[in-house]
């Protein structure tokens, strides 16, 4: 029993520093700003009651929202809150704000036919966020408290909300490899298959390119392109706990989903946050600090 | 780190593995985790699609989700579309989200320049393609079946 709360800590609670994970931060709500700056939702109170099919909590609501102005503020309001969350400005009540209108706002057109699987993990990522201590360092809070030494130490509370945003956005490929062979077996890796997919999403789809129907003319490739699809989904369990295979998944998932959206014309932007979350922010931090005083001076209070 | 805080990290963590663990293990989908099913089945090699033409006074135009019915994408609104057609009551649900797009239409293109006419009527058909190498999307389809159609005289606001 010891043995494995001694694994268990470990692997989630190891201990990091305040600014790489403040780093996190920044980059993580900065692209979500960047990423869902055109989302307008206020389309959806237009469309009929019938096409209602809520999900989740949104089983809750009576009916599809109708107040079109109200949706408007709500998103002006999510909005500035991944900014003023990013730059750490009344932090705590801002990545709250962000976690529940995102909740909302990224939920609702799901209510509408179809779950589209972009927005999940952003979702969760903020709710993560929203609880975790990620304002504690190279904040607009903290300056303006004047107390910078203050709470900037080595903790483990610095690391499990990057470790478990990690893990999720791994299972997240694991689920849509596992889902592959629960619901079609080794028949989804044929050649024939990934054909007609490829070739379907040519009239389903808009794709940007014609690469679909040029692959798909060869059998080889169609072949192969189903075996890795597979084999790099499901790689995405053990890449969690071994780091080498860490970074050839995740090479694999972004020239995986470039190419989906170069042939099948489905966007998966939201997912870039995710891969964010691997890069070595100390790495970074650290190439920070040691610049030039000059450019610290520049480039610092900006960042804070 | 503080007793309190580890425990309160360790359920938030327990609870998320086990909400996506359960998902993936039964195909179950409780947003914002999921089982991330999209694509998994075995695709035929005769596409069936839904697709919406509109009537208008210059003859039959084929309609796209992004383009003619926003906020809706082709994805979404096809997929609502067979969802309707297959539930009880499908033909009065589908007869009620038709005149509901035509009016999205007809308001969208209202502000277009330039202006297109309005419809007269929107048809929903099933389209069939023979897949095969070679074909790049602007392929006619090979067979088109009616399954259901509003008139401009009986168009309703949402």
């Amino acid at each position: 029993m010891n043995r494995l709360r001694e694994n268990w800590n470990r692997y989630w609670f190891a201990p990091e520093n305040a600014e790489q994970f403040a780093l996190v931060r920044i980059v993580s709500f900065g692209l979500f700003f960047l990423i869902y700056l055109p989302l307008d939702d206020r389309g959806w109170t237009q469309i009929s009651p019938v096409f209602w099919m809520p999900i989740s909590a949104f089983h809750a609501l009576s009916g599809p929202p109708h107040n079109a102005a109200l949706i408007g503020v709500l998103q002006i309001l999510w909005k500035v809150s991944l900014l003023t969350s990013a730059i750490g400005l009344l932090s705590r009540a801002s990545r709250v704000t962000a976690a529940a209108l995102g909740f909302f706002l990224l939920g609702l057109p799901n209510c509408f036919g179809k779950i589209h699987h972009l927005d999940g993990f952003p979702v969760l990522l903020l709710a993560i966020l929203a609880l975790s201590r990620c304002s504690d360092a190279l904040s607009v809070d903290r300056v303006l408290r004047s107390n910078r030494k203050t709470r900037t130490a080595v903790s483990s509370q610095y690391g499990w909300p990057v470790r478990l945003s990690q893990a999720l956005f791994l299972l997240v490929f694991f689920a849509a490899g596992y889902a592959k062979l629960r619901n079609s077996g080794v028949a989804w890796m044929t050649a024939a298959n990934m054909r007609s997919i490829w070739l379907g999403e040519l009239f389903t789809h808009m794709p940007p390119t014609r690469l679909g129907s040029i692959l798909a003319q060869s059998r080889w490739l169609s072949q192969f392109a189903g075996i890795a699809t597979i084999l790099v989904e499901l790689s995405a369990l053990p890449a969690l706990f071994f780091r080498r295979l860490r970074v050839l998944t995740l090479v694999g998932l972004l020239g995986m989903q470039a190419l989906i959206a170069l042939m099948l014309g489905v966007y998966f932007t939201p997912h870039l946050v995710g891969y964010a979350l691997f890069l070595p922010w100390e790495r970074c931090y650290k190439k920070l600090q040691a610049k030039p005083r000059s450019v610290r001076t520049l480039a610092l209070p900006m960042l804070l | 780190m503080p007793m309190l805080p580890v425990r309160f990290a360790s359920l938030a963590i327990i609870g998320c593995l086990a909400i996506t663990g359960f998902d993936i293990a039964t195909g179950l989908e409780h947003w914002p985790f999921g089982s991330y099913p999209m694509y998994s089945t075995v695709y035929s090699e005769q596409l069936s699609w839904l697709r919406l033409y509109g009537v208008t006074d210059r003859g039959e135009i084929p309609l796209r989700g992004e383009r003619d019915f926003a906020p809706f994408d082709e994805a979404r609104l096809i997929m609502a579309l067979g969802r309707l057609q297959s539930a009880r009551g499908g033909d009065r649900k589908l007869g009620e989200a038709l005149r509901n797009l035509m009016h999205l239409y007809n308001r969208r293109i209202a502000g277009r320049w330039p202006t297109s006419p309005p419809l007269r009527a929107l048809r929903l058909y099933t389209v069939r393609w023979a897949l095969r190498p070679g074909l790049e999307g602007s392929e006619p389809p090979r067979e088109r079946i009616l399954v259901a159609q509003v008139n401009a005289d009986d168009e309703a606001g949402p």
